[in-house]
């Protein structure tokens, strides 16, 4: 009764290896149920989910300038420029974009990855299509922005002062214009400004070459200030009489600078950005006869802050900014308390209705600097696919030789193992996606890892053929050796494959992407291996090792010349 | 049964040779830092089929670049691989529009870069990987041994297999050095991975030999000679030992030779480790048992 209990269980267990195998074969391989048509359509749209450097694709990583933010508002703007890519990214329909924010030190990263992704500097910009949008107030006589253009006038003034001295000296004064001059319509020919009836240059211009009387090549001794600037003044020549009198003159030009010229100093913050900004759309003042307009909605936040800046601006302009440039400056009528403003900028139809896009997808809250990039080529990807199979598929058959030729049966055995092996490990990429919220990402490094379990998962054979011959060897029946073989290996397959799971954990934690990959299918792959090699084998072994193998041991296994082994049995 | 043991002195001068040489190659060479280590950026282009593009065309249409420290190296299908310090996607671009000056139909089929943050990050967390798994393989060891103390305390078990890691670790940087120098062979993170792998797998093989030792010292009825006992135990893990390194081997080998660029020089490394791992558990870990005991008996 023992017997056939013994029996039975084993000839259960050989069905279960068998199910399972052919599980495995056809979740692997769809194609060979082609024939059951349902089954075929639901395993074939179980798909690997293939890394970046597999199916082409690129990996981005930001650095978040958070030097503009309030320490408590980090967290909320990096959240919400991720939300802002993310957005982005979607638009772009690849397969599983991924966007999120890391922390690494005191830095702050935002990582993007788009695999399968087209064309790759396109979609960069589309990321780093940041438009900032900044709401921004005028600055005071004593703002930052002002001493920063007065310190620069004074040094244009100093270097003025300069240039004269040495034009009065009788330095060549054509040479010192094409030097200094920063009036680029006269600069190049020397400052020359050819003939002039008097009247078409600045008053304070025209009464030194009009009225001083400079001789003809004179230099006017002093700088002559203008809305322009400063200026250097050389008569040349002159013609004519009266009303047609003519003079020809020279003059190097050291530009003044006001604030106005540059809108970025001329106004100054607010606190009033993008990110407080609800929706934005195009309208049409006077029922589209007139110019689009970009009318924008704030938030909560944007609403208080917009009554308070217009409060305090009432007949002062208010500048809005896009992308650091300025789009209008509108003058404040009145404080407006219900959060809604209007752009107006000489836009066309389509370029309102872009600004608008761009603001509906977000203003990114907070600068971004590209500090890491890796990209592939779909090409190069399917390049790298096809060769690591092509050495995956070498290197299995390889062993699946040796272990034929070395071990015979046993070794044959393993080989039907080893393919099963394969089989449920892609199964278990195939399925994770499906089955489990993790799904395992195939990378080129992951593939080398798969591998290079191939080689390991036989380790765990070779230790029981190995103590399997020593058993024979001591005398042991067949049965019984496979048994003990089993049994006593056992303690060194855990021990060794322990520590490859050792190393492979701290491999994970290591943490880039390259070593992930490969680190978590070294571990999947060695637990599988043993599994493979202790249940499966055993189990195949179990039932298939009978009395054949008790009258031609030779067929089993290759034992070796051994005193114990007794051939005329 | 062959006398393994016997010949253990040729093997330490063997060993003691190739570690000496190992360490010198590392301290006057060091190792080739590829851009994960040190930043820069690794540009892969490839030219339209047809177009002769050769090497030193490339590396004169970009020397006025402002790339620094540029290597240019010829991969397959009219591809170039370009490195250079600079990380910065403007640079990048312009150095891609010198090159369409030699083919307007070049294409940046993969463009890798890393700014000095992340790379020293990486360096970093390699450090730390490391010491984590030589502190954990150690531990791992210690326990694994608790029980033995056959014939020379535990400790030196772990002691044995400790020696021996290092010994393939070092041997492995040295090779690796040697393929800086001579072959521009560059080490980023792959690597070590790879010798992180190495440590894991070279240890599993030192506990096999270890596990057979200790099964036997605790069998055997009649005192044996603790040489012999060890001598035998390597004997009889022998095949199992070439067998299984044989089977990682091949399939090393097979990535190497077909499975592209990307993943050749990692394979190198496992392939160098691997097979000195089942060396040194042999002629490093268990020889070191019996001179350790003969010392202890000399003492006695």
């Amino acid at each position: 009764m023992g017997i056939m209990n013994k029996i039975k269980k084993t000839r259960i267990r050989f069905a279960g290896v068998v199910i399972l195998a052919m599980l495995a074969g056809m979740i692997s391989y769809p194609k060979a149920v082609k024939f059951i048509p349902p089954v075929y359509e639901a395993l074939n749209g179980l798909r690997i989910n293939l890394g970046l450097d597999l199916q082409g694709g690129i990996h981005l990583e930001y650095k978040a300038d958070i030097s503009g933010l309030d320490a408590g508002t980090v967290d909320e703007a990096l959240q919400a420029a991720q939300d802002v890519i993310e957005r982005r990214v979607n638009a772009f329909g690849v397969g599983e974009p991924l966007v999120q924010t890391a922390k690494s030190g005191d830095e702050n990263r935002i990582v993007v990855e788009l695999p399968g992704i087209k064309d790759i500097e396109e979609a960069k910009k589309r990321i780093k299509d940041t438009p900032i949008l900044e709401f921004r107030e005028e600055a005071g006589p004593d703002s930052e922005g002002q001493k920063m253009i007065d310190n620069l006038n004074a040094q244009s003034l100093a270097k003025a002062q300069e240039v004269l001295e040495r034009a009065k000296k009788g330095e060549n004064f054509e040479e010192l214009a094409k030097e200094f001059s920063q009036d680029p319509g006269s600069r190049e020919n020397g400052g020359d400004l050819d003939f002039v009836q008097k009247g078409t240059f600045v008053v304070e211009f025209d009464e030194v070459i009009f009225e001083k009387n400079l001789k003809d090549g004179e230099v006017y001794a002093e700088l002559v200030e203008s809305d322009f600037g400063w200026h250097i003044i050389q008569k040349v020549e002159e013609r004519g009489e009266g009303e047609e009198r003519e003079v020809r003159s020279r003059h190097i030009l050291f530009q003044k600078r006001t604030i106005d010229m540059i809108p970025q100093l001329a106004y100054q913050e607010t606190g009033l950005t993008g990110k407080n900004l609800e929706n934005a759309q195009v309208v049409f003042a006077n029922q589209g006869i007139s110019e689009p307009q970009v009318s924008i909605k704030f938030d909560e936040e944007g609403t208080r802050l917009f009554a308070e800046i217009t409060k305090r601006n009432i007949g002062k302009p208010l500048a809005i900014f896009l992308d650091g440039e300025l789009q209008s400056a509108p003058t404040v009528q009145t404080e407006i308390t219900n959060g809604e403003a209007v752009i107006t900028g000489n836009f066309t139809p389509e370029e309102a209705t872009e600004q608008v896009r761009r603001l509906n997808e977000g203003a990114l809250p907070v600068p971004l600097e590209l500090i890491s990039q890796q990209s592939i080529e779909a090409s190069l990807g399917a390049e790298s696919l096809n060769k690591s199979l092509k050495a995956g598929v070498v290197g299995m058959l390889a062993i699946m030789v040796f272990m034929a030729v070395y071990y015979r049966f046993l070794g044959i055995i393993a080989s039907i193992s080893l393919l099963i092996y394969v089989a449920m490990m892609v199964s278990i990429f195939k399925l994770s996606g499906t089955l489990t919220p993790w799904p395992i990402t195939l990378s080129l490094s992951g593939i080398a890892g798969f591998i290079l379990t191939m080689g390991m998962a036989v380790d765990a054979n070779v230790l029981v053929f190995e103590r399997f011959k020593e058993e024979i060897r001591d005398g042991k029946s067949i049965p019984r050796a496979l048994e003990e073989a089993f049994r006593r290996a056992w303690p060194s397959i855990r021990d060794g494959n322990l520590s490859t799971i050792l190393t492979s954990v701290i491999l994970i934690w290591f943490g880039t992407s390259f070593v992930k990959g490969f680190a978590l299918i070294l571990v999947i792959g060695v637990l599988m291996s043993m599994f493979t090699a202790i249940v499966l084998v055993r189990s195949i072994l179990r039932f298939s090792v009978g009395e054949w193998a008790e009258k031609r041991p030779w067929l089993l296994v290759w034992i070796g010349k051994n005193k114990n082994l007794s051939e005329e049995n | 049964m062959f006398d393994i043991i016997g010949k253990r002195k040729y093997a330490y001068s063997f060993s003691a040779a190739a570690v000496v040489l190992s360490i010198v190659f590392l301290s006057v060479w060091g190792l080739k830092l590829g851009i994960d280590f040190k930043g820069g950026t690794l540009m892969e282009v490839r030219f339209s089929e047809g177009k002769e593009i050769q090497r030193q065309q490339i590396q004169d249409t970009l020397s006025g670049a402002g790339l620094s420290g540029l290597q240019v190296q010829a991969t397959e299908n009219n591809s170039y691989i370009l490195r250079y310090g600079e990380s910065n996607e403007q640079l990048n671009d312009s150095a891609l529009e010198k090159l369409k000056g030699l083919d307007e139909q070049v294409e940046p089929i993969r463009v890798d870069f890393i700014g000095a943050s992340i790379s020293s990050q990486i360096k970093e967390s390699a450090f730390w990987a490391l010491l984590l798994a030589v502190v954990g393989i150690a531990s791992y060891i210690a326990w694994a041994f608790r029980g033995v103390a056959h014939a020379i305390p535990s400790w030196q078990y772990g002691l044995g297999a400790i020696i021996a890691l290092a010994h393939d670790i070092i041997i492995t940087l040295g090779i690796f050095s040697i393929l800086g120098r001579f072959f521009e062979v560059e080490v980023g993170i792959p690597f070590v991975a790879a010798l992180l792998t190495i440590l894991g797998y070279s240890v599993n093989d030192t506990i096999v030999v270890y596990d057979r030792t200790r099964e036997n010292l605790v069998r055997s009825a009649r005192k044996e000679d603790f040489e012999i006992t060890v001598n035998k135990s390597i004997n009889e893990t022998l095949a199992r030992s070439i067998n299984s390194s044989l089977t990682v081997i091949v399939v090393l080998v097979a990535i190497i030779f077909f499975g592209g660029e990307s993943l050749k020089y990692f394979a190198t490394a496992l392939l160098i480790g691997i097979s000195f791992g089942t060396y040194s558990s042999v002629y490093v870990a268990s020889a070191l048992l019996v001179t350790s005991y003969r010392r202890m008996m000399e003492k006695v």
